[in-house]
């Protein structure tokens, strides 16, 4: 009997340690995620596979940035605007469009670069920002991760590249086409720069 | 009692899986908790003094000089910088960065004065001797021998200017040079009676140096300007909220 309610109480504690008391520092926790990613830049063995090589860095992307948040941030008013069925519509679109250009940025275009860690700011028990320098030939560039704590984990809710935010910028041309323009509009011109993309890339590849 | 344990045991697991459920069954609800927790903090951010709007009144001619930057760019920059980068070695243009980095000097070292940072503008002056002298005309940078000579954040009259509280007028996109603001327009004409290549003779020739630092500058830089602008749904808007974010973060460090 009394082993049993031990047994339990073990349970029990175990479970509130596994959620409450991982204290996991941002700053760490994106380093393994990069350090993957450009790992995965470097192995020759995907240089002929640029395809498979996109799959894995897409996948690391996936578990590092939060992109639900991205999305209600870059609207945040409009985000109301949107439909269920619109808002689970923008936010796929919307992460194609960054997927398509950040991937393609750092798979053209890596040279070596080096990602030096330069330190954290935590913010509250939730919020974190973490400061990268990104050493290229002989220029650095500075590159800031907001990121937040959910379901104990620290995701990526916005970039920042030489103080210009990422979500800022978005918000900011989101909103003047949303001054003139409906949801769905906003979501089939993001579809058309998606699928011109796609072409382009198809074409590049042959 | 082993009545009692079952029951225990029972209510227990019924718990277990209901933390294990609970997520998924109120997932909506979250999401709008997520939604309202960013609206909130979105607001408090709305509520410090830095703005990120910028009045626009020369609209159609700012976005026509954007489309011809926009060409000069794609048809003669881009090319240029792509063959001096070519055939000029890392060691050789990374040198001649530094060169211009140094000549900047002076205008640097007056507005780290003006804005009261006297411990930034030591080190521009420590950085300019020691560079000009040991590092032969400031080719190479010898910050690396002393931490204390790590460039400090680039200062200018424009910012001067928004240090003490003057905004940033309209928008303006100048032709070759960019997207600039009333406010850092006349900041950069201020700086440039502090910079030696505005006295260099004849016109052409301080026009040809401005040129060369651009395309050197620029070879360390190919293929941002593309990402930004294959990023953006309405590309002039992207680069005139980038401007302002950029300066608004220059003015704060």
């Amino acid at each position: 009997m009394k082993k049993i309610i031990y047994i339990i109480t073990a349970v029990f504690f175990c479970m509130a340690g596994f959620v409450h008391g991982a204290e996991h520092q941002p700053l760490d926790e994106l380093k393994v995620p990069m350090e993957k990613a450009i790992s995965i830049l470097k192995d020759p063995q995907y240089q002929k596979q640029k395809e498979a090589q996109r799959e894995k860095i897409w996948e690391i992307v996936n578990q590092t940035f939060d992109f639900k948040a991205i999305s209600m941030r870059t609207l945040a008013k409009n985000w109301k605007l949107f439909s269920d069925k619109q808002k689970e519509e923008f936010t796929s679109v919307f992460t194609e469009l960054l997927k398509n250009t950040y991937i393609d940025k750092i798979q053209g275009e890596f040279h070596n670069e080096e990602i030096i860690f330069t330190g954290q700011d935590i913010i509250s028990s939730t919020k974190a920002r973490v400061n990268t320098k990104i050493l290229r030939e002989k220029i650095e560039i500075p590159m800031d991760y907001s990121m937040s704590l959910s379901n104990d984990k620290w995701m990526i809710y916005d970039v920042n590249i030489e103080g210009v935010s990422l979500v800022k910028n978005y918000r900011n041309q989101f909103k003047e086409i949303l001054a003139k323009e409906t949801p769905a509009q906003l979501i089939q011109r993001l579809k058309e720069k998606n699928e011109k993309h796609e072409q382009d890339r198809i074409k590049e590849q042959d | 009692m082993k009545k009692k344990i079952y029951i225990i045991v029972g209510t227990l697991t019924f718990v277990l899986f209901g933390i294990v459920l609970f997520p998924g069954l109120s997932f909506s609800s979250s999401e709008d908790d997520e939604y309202a927790a960013i609206m909130e903090e979105l607001e408090e951010e709305d509520k410090g003094s830095e703005t990120y709007s910028v009045s626009d009144p020369l609209y159609y001619w700012n976005k026509a000089m954007f489309h011809v930057n926009d060409k000069l760019y794609f048809w003669a920059m881009k090319p240029v910088a792509s063959g001096y980068k070519t055939i000029t070695p890392t060691i050789v243009r990374s040198g001649i960065k530094n060169f211009f980095y140094n000549l900047g000097t002076p205008v640097r070292f007056v507005s780290c004065l003006l804005q009261g940072k006297s411990e930034a503008a030591g080190t521009e002056l420590g950085r300019f001797m020691i560079n000009t002298t040991f590092g032969v005309l400031g080719f190479g940078d010898l910050s690396y021998l002393d931490p204390k000579l790590t460039p400090p954040p680039d200062e200018d009259f424009g910012q001067t200017l928004g240090i003490w509280g003057i905004g940033n007028g309209i928008y303006l996109v100048w032709p070759v040079l960019g997207p600039s603001t009333l406010r850092d327009s006349i900041g950069a004409f201020s700086d440039s009676f502090l910079s030696p290549v505005t006295y260099t003779e004849p016109l052409s020739v301080s026009a040809g140096i401005t040129a060369f630092d651009q395309i050197n500058s620029l070879s360390f830089r190919l293929g941002d300007y593309e990402t930004l602008k294959g990023a953006a749904l309405e590309p002039y808007e992207a680069f005139r909220n980038a401007y302002i974010q950029y300066r608004v973060q220059k003015i704060k460090d």
